[in-house]
C-alpha cells in the first residue's frame, strides 16, 4: 500500500457512492466509512514503514501533465506529508462516523465529504504548486454545498461568505505563484525548482505577503479570521470536523511548504508582522471565545486561538518553531474535530441547542455522562494539560518563540491562560451547570450511539498518544523539515 | 517495569470500571477496593526492591525523557498515596458515596499521584501534576455539597494558574539552560553554574540572580498554590467542605502532599543559589501560613472548616522547615532533621487526616449531613469507643509525643531552632494555637449534655472500628519507632544534603 | 496560386455556404407541410452535417497550400477553424426554441452563413478580406438576433445593429488608415511597414481596429450590445455570437496585433509603461473585468449575468493578449474554447430552463437537483468552469493566461503586469458570488413542484458534449494546450 492509496481511496470512494442506485444510499455511510479507512490504514502503514527505514527514498509519483505550462503530476511523501495524511485520515473516519444519522440525500453528503478528504490528501502530497493549487480548489465547492445543504445556523450565509473568504484567498495564491513561475522563467511549477531561484529582494518583498496571505487566510489568521466561526458553526458536524480538523490546516501548509520556502528573504522581512499578527489571534480569539453563548461559537474562535499558534510557530522559524507548528497542525485537528463532533454531533442532534444558557436545562452530565467527560477530556486537550498532543505543540511553539521572540512570550502565556478559562467556561455551563432545588428534572436523551463512542475513542486516542509518545511523530516531522526546502528559513537551525 | 505496572495500574484498573457492562454503584465501588490493593502489593515490592526506575524518549532531541525513578522517599509518598486512596475508597463504600464514575476517577487520580512523586523530569511530573485536576475537579464538582460548582472551578482555575506559572519557569530553565531533568538541574546548581547560564540564556536581559529569581518565584507560586501557603490559600476552605468527605480524605492527603514533595524535591535541590535572597521571604511566608491556619480553624463552626484549617496549619510546618533549610549555614545536623521532619510530617499529616476527616464523615453520616461545632455534645457517653479513637487522632494532630504527629514536628523544630530560631519561636506560638482549637473541638462534641436526638445513638459498628484500626496503627507505630518510617529516606536525605552543601 | 489550391482552401467554407442553400430550399419546399418539431429537427440535422462536413473538409486541405496571402491556412488557421466550427456545431445542436421562431430553417441557414464569414475571418491576412468575411458573419448576426418576435429580440436586434454599423465604420476607416500608412494590403506588409518606421497615422488607425473588434468581442466599454441580445435573441443565435464568434474575433485580434503590429506593442508593465496596444489593452482587460464582473453582481436574469459574465470573460482573454508572449497567447486560445464551451452549456441550461419555468431568473433553477440531477450537474461543471474551479478546464485555462501573462512581462525586479493579473484574479474570484447564488438555487432550493425536465437529443447534446469536454479538457488539458502551443508558435515564429 503506497500513499497514493490515500487519494486513490477518497475520489474512488466519492465516486462509488455517486453511482450507487437509490434504493441502496444507505450503504454510502458504509462505503465512505470503508474508504476513509482505507486511506486512513494506508497512511498508517506508511508512517510506520518511514520511521522503521528512515533514511529509504521518499515515495514519489512524478508524471507528465501539461508539459506546455510545466506542471507534472508529481506527488511525494515525506515524513511531514505522512503525519498530515494520518491526520486526515482519522479525521475522515470520525467524521463519517459521526455522520452516521445523515439521512437527507446521503449520497451526494458523502460523495462531495470524500471529494474534500480527496483534496485534502492531494494538497498535502503535492510536490507541484500548480497540482497543489488544484487540489486546493477542488474543495471550494464541496465545502460550500456541504454547509448550504446539510448545515444549520445561518448556513447560507455562513457558507457563502467561507466561500468567498476561500476563492478570495486563492486569487491571492494564483497570483503569487505565478508571480514565483514568472519570475522563475516559466517553465515549471515544481516547488523544489521554484524554491530554487533566488528572486531579487524587491520582488520578494510584495510577492511574499501575497502568497503568504493568501495561505493564512485560510489558516483563519486575524485578521481575515471571520469566516471561520460562521462557517463551523453554519457546517454540518462532519464539515465543521472537516473545516476545522484539515482544512484550515491546508492553509498552514501551504504557507509553511510553499510561501516560506519560495520567497525566504520576503518572509524574513515580514516574519514580525505575521508574529504579531499570530499573537493577536491567539489573544483575540480566546478573548471573543470567553463571551459566546454558543458552544459551536466557542469552539469556532478557540479554533482562531489555536490556529494563531500554527503561524507563530511559523514566524518564530526555528527548527523548534516549525516542528511546534506541525505538532498543532495535527494536534488541533484531533482536538477541533472531536469538539465538533461532541458539540455538534452528540449535543446537539439531542437537545438542539447549543445555547450555554439553554443547555443548563439538560444537565448533561447526569444525562449524557459519556459526552460530559469526553467533552472533559476534550477541554483539557484544548487546554493544552499535559498528557494531550496541545501540550507537545505549545511547548515547541514556545520554545521556538523564545528564541526568536523572546518579548512575545508573557502575551502568549497570557493567551494560554485565557484559553483555559474559556474551555472551562464552556464546559462547565454546558455539561456541568448549576441548578437550582426547583428546576424541572432534565429529560431523557437518548444514550450514545456506537459510532458516536468509537469516533470519540478515536480522536481522543489519536491526541493521548502524541500527548504522552510525541517522538514518532516528532521523527516524522522532522524528517520531512530537514528537506532543502525549509533550510532557507530556519534561522536557528 | 514494575513501576511501568505501578503507575498504569490504577488507570487499567480505572477503565475497566468505565467499560464494565451494568455495574452497580456498590459492586463498583467493591471491584475498586479490590483493584487498589494491587498497587499497594506493588509499592511493597518496590519498597523490598529498593527502587525502580522507567524511562521513556519523548522528545530527546530537546533531552526530554519520561523518566521515573521511585527512590525511598518516593516509596514513602507512594505508600501513603495507596493508603490512603484504599481509606477513601473503603470509606465511599461504607458511606454509599458515588458510583463506577466516581471511583474511576479517584483511581485515575491515584495513576496520576504516582507519577508525581516518581518523575524525575518536569515534563512526566507536570503532565501527572496537571492531570489530577481533571479527576480532582470533576469529583468535587459532581459529588460535592450545594456550593461545590463554584468551589471546584475555584479550585480548578487557581490550581490551573499556578501550574502556568511553574511550567513558564521551568520553560525559561529549558529555554536557556536546555534541560528540566530535576537531576541535571540540581546538579548544575550545586555547581553554581544555575544563576550564570540562566542569565546567558536571558542575553542579558537580566543579571543571573534576577532571572533566577524569577524563575524560581514562577516555580514556586506552583507549589505554593497545592500546599497551599498564605497568601495562596483561598481556594481551599470551600473546596475542602465542599467536597464529598472521602474526596477531602484525599485532596487533603495527597493533593496537598504534592506541593510539599515538590518543595523538598523539586524546589530545594534546584534554587539554593537563590536562597540567600529568598529564605526569609519563605520563612515569613511560612510563619504566616502556621498562624493563619490555626487563628481561622479558631474562628470556624464547621468542623470540616476547622479540620481544613488545621491542614493548611500543619502543612505551614513543612513550609517552615523548607524555609529553614533555605537557610542554612552548613549545620548538616540541623538540615538532616529539618528534612526527615519534612517528609514525616507529610507522611502522618496524610495518615491524622485520613482518620479527622474519617471522623466527620461518620457524625455526618449520623447527624444526616450536619457537622456544625455546635450540633454536638456528650457523645462520650453514647459512644466512648469514637470518642476514644477520635481523641488519639486529634491528640496525634497537635503533636502529642508518642503519637506520630510528634515526631514530625520534634524533628522540625529541631531543625529550625538550629537554623532560623526566630520563625521556630514565633511558630511555636502557631502550635499552641493548634491545640486550642483541636481541643476545643474536642471538648464540643464529646463532652457536655448529650442533646435529645441522639439519644439513640450507638457505637461504632465492627467494619467502623475497622476502618479505625489501621489509621491507629499507622499513628502509633510510627510514633513509638519513627525509624521504620525514616528508614526509607535517609539515603535520599544524605543525597539532598550533599546537593546543599555550602559554599566553599 | 491556383484556382483548384484555392478551392481545397476553401472547402470548408463551401460546404457550408451549400448546406445552407440546401436549407433553405428545404425549408422554402416543405414549409407548413410537416409538423413544426419534424422541421426543426431535420432542419437541424442537416446544418449539423453540413458543419461536420466542414470539419472533415478542414481536415482533408493539404497543407502545402498554405500560404496565400487572401485565403491563407497557417495552423492558427486551421486551429481557429476548427474551434469556430466545433462551437458553432454545438449552438446548431440547441433547437430554436419552437415557440419564439417560426422558421428554423432559415434560422440555420443564416447560422450557417454566420459561420462561413467567421471562418473567412480566421483564415485571412487581407484588410480587405477581413472587413468583408467579418461584415458577412456580423450582417447574419444582426438578424439571427432580431429573429423572434418580440419586442425584446426586435429591441436587441436593433441596438446590436446600430452599435454593429458604428463599429464596422470604425473598422473600415480605421483599415484605410493603415493602408495609407502602409500602402500594404496584408498584415504582413504591414508589419514590413511599420519596420521601418512608425507614424501617427498607422496608431490611429490601430486604435479604431481595436474599437471596433472590442465591440466584436463585447470588451468594455463597448460591450452595450451585449445584455440586450443575450436576453432578448434565440438562445441559438445567443450561443453562436457568445461561443464561435468570440473565438474568431480573438484569432483575427491575434493576427491583427501580434503579426501586424507587433512592432508597436508597447508596454503594460508597472513602473515601465510604455504607448502600445499592449497598453491600451491591458487597460480595456481592466476596464472590462471590472465593469463585467461589478454589474453581473446585480442581475436578476442569468442571460443578461451571463452577458456580463462574457464582457468579464473578454477581460481576462485580453489579458492573455496584451503579454504579448507566445506562451500567454497560447493560453488565451485555449481559454476562449473552454470559455466558449462553458457559456454555451451555461445557455442551454437556461433556454431548458426557460422552457419549462418561463423566465431565466435564479430561481427559476430552484430545486434543479431534483429534476434532474444530470442536468444539476452539468450547470455545476459549467459554472464551477466559469468561475475557475478544479478540476474543470475553465480553472486550467484562467490559470495558465494568468501565469504566462506574467511569464511573459516579468523582468528582474519588475512586477511586470502584476497589477492586472491581481485585479482579473481577485475579480475572478468575485465573480463566484453569482455563479454560486445559481448554483445554490439548484443544489440548495427545494421547490414545491415535481416534474421531470426532458431534453430532445440535441438539447441534451448541447448540454452534455460541453459538461463532458470541461471535465476531460480539465483534467487533461495538454489535449488542447499542446496544440494550441504547438499552432501558435509555429504562426508567430513568422514575425
Amino acid at each position: 500500500m503506497t500513499p497514493a492509496w490515500t487519494i486513490l481511496s477518497a475520489f474512488a470512494g466519492a465516486l462509488l457512492v455517486l453511482l450507487l442506485p437509490a434504493r441502496l444510499a444507505g450503504a454510502s455511510r458504509l462505503v465512505a466509512l470503508i474508504a476513509s479507512i482505507l486511506g486512513a490504514v494506508a497512511a498508517g502503514v506508511a508512517c510506520l514503514e518511514r520511521l522503521a527505514h528512515p533514511d529509504a527514498a521518499v515515495w514519489e509519483s512524478n508524471r507528465e501533465w501539461i508539459p506546455s505550462l510545466g506542471a507534472r503530476l508529481h506527488f511525494a511523501a515525506d515524513g511531514l506529508s505522512l503525519a498530515l495524511l494520518f491526520l486526515t485520515g482519522v479525521v475522515a473516519i470520525a467524521g463519517v462516523l459521526f455522520s452516521w444519522n445523515v439521512n437527507t440525500r446521503p449520497r451526494a453528503f458523502f460523495a462531495l465529504f470524500m471529494t474534500i478528504i480527496g483534496g485534502v490528501y492531494g494538497v498535502f502530497m503535492s510536490r507541484d504548486a500548480f497540482l497543489l493549487f488544484v487540489c486546493y480548489e477542488i474543495v471550494i465547492l464541496p465545502k460550500y454545498l456541504l454547509i448550504a445543504i446539510w448545515g444549520s445556523t445561518r448556513r447560507e450565509y455562513g457558507a457563502m461568505k467561507l466561500t468567498m473568504y476561500s476563492i478570495g484567498a486563492s486569487a491571492l495564491i494564483l497570483v503569487g505563484l505565478a508571480v514565483a513561475y514568472a519570475a522563475a522563467g516559466g517553465t515549471s511549477f515544481e516547488i523544489a525548482y521554484l524554491a530554487s531561484v533566488k528572486y531579487p529582494l524587491a520582488l520578494q518583498a510584495w510577492a511574499f505577503p501575497i502568497l503568504f496571505l493568501g495561505f493564512a487566510v485560510l489558516a483563519g489568521m486575524w485578521p481575515f479570521h471571520t469566516w471561520a466561526p460562521t462557517g463551523h458553526v453554519a457546517a454540518p458536524t462532519a464539515a465543521s470536523m472537516l473545516l476545522a480538523g484539515v482544512v484550515m490546516k491546508l492553509g498552514a501548509f501551504g504557507a509553511l511548504c510553499v510561501a516560506m520556502p519560495l520567497f525566504p528573504q520576503g518572509f524574513e522581512q515580514w516574519s514580525t508582522s505575521i508574529a504579531l499578527l499570530a499573537v493577536i489571534g491567539i489573544l483575540y480569539g480566546a478573548l471573543t471565545a470567553l463571551a459566546q453563548q454558543d458552544l459551536k461559537f466557542v469552539i469556532g474562535y478557540s479554533s482562531v486561538s489555536h490556529m494563531g499558534f500554527i503561524l507563530l510557530g511559523m514566524a518564530a522559524a526555528t527548527h523548534w518553531g516549525l516542528r511546534g507548528a506541525v505538532l498543532q497542525m495535527i494536534s488541533h485537528g484531533v482536538i477541533a474535530g472531536l469538539l465538533f463532533g461532541i458539540a455538534g454531533r452528540v449535543v446537539y442532534e439531542r437537545t438542539h441547542t447549543r445555547d450555554l444558557n439553554e443547555l443548563k436545562a439538560f444537565d448533561l452530565w447526569k444525562t449524557l455522562p459519556g459526552a460530559a467527560l469526553a467533552f472533559t477530556l476534550a477541554t483539557a486537550a484544548s487546554m493544552g494539560l499535559p498528557g494531550f498532543s496541545g501540550f507537545v505543540a505549545e511547548i515547541s511553539v514556545a520554545i521556538g518563540l523564545w528564541q526568536t521572540y523572546p518579548w512575545l512570550v508573557p502575551p502568549v502565556a497570557l493567551g494560554i491562560v485565557i484559553t483555559g478559562a474559556f474551555s472551562l467556561r464552556a464546559m462547565h455551563k454546558a455539561f456541568f451547570p448549576e441548578r437550582n432545588v426547583g428546576d424541572a428534572p432534565p429529560p431523557t436523551l437518548p444514550p450514545l450511539t456506537g459510532s458516536e463512542k468509537s469516533a470519540i475513542a478515536l480522536l481522543l486516542a489519536v491526541s493521548i498518544s502524541i500527548g504522552i509518545y510525541p517522538k514518532p511523530w516528532v521523527s516524522l516531522i522532522d524528517e520531512g523539515l530537514r528537506s532543502p526546502l525549509f533550510q532557507s528559513i530556519l534561522a536557528h537551525p | 517495569m514494575l513501576l511501568l505496572s505501578l503507575l498504569f495500574s490504577p488507570l487499567f484498573a480505572a477503565v475497566l470500571l468505565g467499560t464494565w457492562p451494568g455495574l452497580t454503584a456498590r459492586r463498583a465501588g467493591m471491584l475498586a477496593f479490590t483493584l487498589a490493593w494491587i498497587p499497594l502489593i506493588l509499592v511493597a515490592m518496590i519498597g523490598f526492591q529498593e527502587g525502580a526506575s522507567w524511562s521513556l524518549p519523548w522528545m530527546p532531541d530537546a533531552g526530554i525523557h519520561l523518566t521515573f525513578l521511585a527512590d525511598g522517599t518516593s516509596s514513602l509518598f507512594l505508600l501513603l498515596t495507596t493508603l490512603v486512596t484504599l481509606f477513601s475508597l473503603a470509606v465511599s463504600v461504607k458511606l454509599g458515596i458515588g458510583d463506577r464514575a466516581y471511583f474511576a476517577l479517584i483511581l485515575a487520580m491515584e495513576a496520576m499521584l504516582f507519577g508525581v512523586f516518581t518523575a524525575r523530569h518536569f515534563i512526566p511530573w507536570f503532565l501527572c501534576w496537571e492531570l489530577t485536576l481533571i479527576p480532582a475537579y470533576l469529583l468535587v464538582r459532581l459529588w460535592g455539597g450545594t456550593n461545590a460548582p463554584r468551589a471546584a472551578l475555584r479550585f480548578f482555575i487557581v490550581t490551573l494558574a499556578g501550574g502556568v506559572s511553574m511550567l513558564l519557569g521551568f520553560l525559561a530553565l529549558q529555554l536557556t539552560v536546555g534541560t528540566m531533568d530535576f537531576d541535571a538541574l540540581a546538579h548544575l546548581a550545586a555547581d553554581k553554574q544555575l544563576a550564570s547560564e540562566l542569565a546567558q540564556g536571558f542575553s542579558a536581559h537580566f543579571d543571573g540572580p534576577t532571572s533566577l529569581l524569577i524563575v524560581a518565584l514562577a516555580v514556586f507560586l506552583g507549589l505554593a498554590v497545592k500546599i497551599p501557603i498564605v497568601p495562596l490559600h483561598a481556594w481551599l476552605p470551600d473546596t475542602y467542605a465542599e467536597a464529598p468527605t472521602p474526596v477531602t480524605i484525599l485532596l487533603t492527603g495527597l493533593l496537598s502532599k504534592m506541593g510539599v514533595y515538590g518543595l523538598l524535591r523539586v524546589f530545594l535541590p534546584i534554587f539554593p543559589e537563590i536562597f540567600p535572597v529568598l529564605a526569609p521571604w519563605l520563612a515569613a511566608l511560612a510563619v504566616a501560613t502556621v498562624w493563619l491556619g490555626a487563628i481561622a480553624a479558631l474562628a470556624q463552626t464547621d468542623l470540616k472548616r476547622i479540620f481544613a484549617y488545621s491542614s493548611v496549619n500543619h502543612l505551614g510546618y513543612c513550609a517552615l522547615a523548607v524555609a529553614a533549610i533555605a537557610t542554612s549555614q552548613g549545620d548538616r545536623v540541623a538540615v538532616s532533621s529539618a528534612i526527615s521532619g519534612t517528609i514525616l510530617q507529610a507522611f502522618n499529616h496524610g495518615v491524622i487526616a485520613c482518620a479527622l476527616f474519617f471522623v466527620i464523615a461518620l457524625l455526618e453520616s449520623r447527624s444526616g449531613g450536619k457537622r456544625g461545632l455546635h450540633d454536638f455534645g456528650g457523645l462520650r457517653a453514647k459512644m466512648p469507643m469514637f470518642c476514644g479513637l477520635t481523641g488519639i487522632a486529634l491528640f496525634a494532630s497537635l503533636g502529642l509525643p508518642g503519637l506520630s504527629g510528634f515526631i514530625g514536628e520534634f524533628l522540625i523544630f529541631n531543625g529550625v531552632f538550629g537554623l532560623n530560631p526566630w520563625s521556630a519561636a514565633l511558630s511555636l506560638v502557631g502550635l499552641l494555637l493548634t491545640a486550642v482549637f483541636l481541643l476545643r473541638a474536642l471538648r464540643k462534641v464529646f463532652t457536655g449534655p448529650l442533646p435529645e436526638r441522639f439519644a439513640q445513638w450507638g457505637d461504632l459498628s465492627l467494619g467502623e472500628r475497622w476502618l479505625f484500626a489501621p489509621l491507629i496503627a499507622l499513628i502509633v507505630i510510627p510514633g513509638i519507632w519513627p525509624q521504620v518510617l525514616l528508614h526509607f529516606s535517609n539515603s535520599d536525605t544524605l543525597r539532598l544534603l550533599e546537593l546543599l552543601r555550602p559554599t566553599p | 496560386m491556383n484556382v483548384s489550391a484555392l478551392f481545397m482552401q476553401l472547402l470548408p467554407e463551401a460546404v457550408l455556404v451549400i448546406t445552407a442553400l440546401v436549407l433553405l430550399g428545404v425549408a422554402v419546399a416543405t414549409e407548413r407541410k410537416t409538423g413544426r418539431s419534424f422541421s426543426v429537427g431535420s432542419a437541424t440535422g442537416i446544418a449539423a452535417s453540413g458543419i461536420l462536413l466542414a470539419l472533415l473538409a478542414l481536415g482533408r486541405v493539404p497543407s502545402e497550400t498554405a500560404g496565400s496571402s487572401l485565403v491563407l491556412l497557417d495552423s492558427m488557421a486551421r486551429l481557429g477553424k476548427g474551434v469556430v466550427l466545433a462551437l458553432g456545431l454545438l449552438a446548431v445542436l440547441l433547437p430554436p426554441g419552437q415557440k419564439e421562431i417560426r422558421e428554423p430553417g432559415e434560422v440555420l441557414a443564416l447560422m450557417l452563413f454566420a459561420l462561413t464569414g467567421l471562418l473567412l475571418a480566421t483564415g485571412t491576412n487581407h484588410l480587405l478580406f477581413l472587413f468583408v468575411a467579418l461584415e458577412l458573419a456580423s450582417l447574419s448576426l444582426y438578424l439571427l438576433a432580431g429573429f423572434s418576435r418580440s419586442a425584446r429580440a426586435a429591441e436587441a436586434s436593433l441596438k446590436y445593429f446600430l452599435f454593429g454599423g458604428v463599429s464596422a465604420a470604425f473598422l473600415l476607416f480605421g483599415l484605410s488608415w493603415i493602408y495609407g500608412f502602409s500602402h500594404a494590403a496584408t498584415l504582413t506588409d504591414v508589419a514590413l511597414a511599420l519596420k521601418s518606421g512608425v507614424s501617427p497615422l498607422a496608431m490611429a488607425g490601430l486604435v479604431m481596429v481595436l474599437v471596433a473588434l472590442g465591440f466584436k468581442l463585447a470588451a468594455a466599454p463597448f460591450h452595450y450590445w451585449a445584455p440586450d441580445v443575450y436576453q432578448g435573441a434565440p438562445a441559438t443565435s445567443v450561443a453562436l455570437v457568445s461561443a464561435a464568434s468570440k473565438a474568431a474575433g480573438l484569432v483575427v485580434l491575434i493576427r491583427f496585433l501580434q503579426i501586424g503590429f507587433a512592432a508597436v506593442d508597447g508596454s503594460a508593465a508597472w513602473g515601465s509603461m510604455s504607448a502600445g496596444w499592449s497598453l491600451w489593452l491591458a487597460v480595456l482587460a481592466a476596464v472590462s473585468i471590472l465593469f463585467g464582473n461589478v454589474l453581473a453582481l446585480a442581475q436578476s436574469s442569468v442571460r443578461r449575468l451571463l452577458a456580463y459574465s462574457a464582457v468579464a470573460n473578454t477581460g481576462y482573454l485580453l489579458v492573455g493578449i496584451c503579454a504579448n508572449a507566445p506562451a500567454s497567447t497560447g493560453a488565451a486560445l485555449f481559454y476562449v474554447v473552454v470559455y466558449g464551451l462553458a457559456t454555451l452549456g451555461a445557455l442551454s441550461l437556461t433556454a431548458s430552463v426557460e422552457r419549462h419555468q418561463g423566465n431565466d431568473s435564479p430561481q427559476a433553477f430552484a430545486g434543479l437537483v431534483h429534476h434532474s440531477p444530470l442536468q444539476a450537474v452539468a450547470l455545476l461543471i459549467f459554472m464551477a468552469s466559469l468561475a475557475g474551479i478544479p478540476p474543470f478546464a475553465g480553472f486550467v485555462g484562467k490559470f495558465a493566461i494568468f501565469s504566462t501573462a506574467m511569464a511573459g512581462t516579468i523582468r528582474g525586479e519588475g512586477s511586470g503586469i502584476t497589477w492586472l493579473v491581481g485585479l482579473a484574479s481577485v475579480m475572478s474570484a468575485v465573480s463566484l458570488y453569482y455563479y454560486l447564488c445559481i448554483l445554490k438555487e439548484a443544489f440548495v432550493k427545494e421547490s414545491a413542484e415535481v416534474r421531470s425536465d426532458r431534453l430532445s437529443p440535441g438539447h441534451a447534446l448541447a448540454i452534455g458534449i460541453p459538461a463532458v469536454a470541461l471535465v476531460v479538457l480539465g483534467l487533461f488539458p495538454s489535449l488542447l494546450l499542446d496544440p494550441i502551443a504547438r499552432a501558435v508558435a509555429e504562426s508567430l515564429a513568422a514575425r
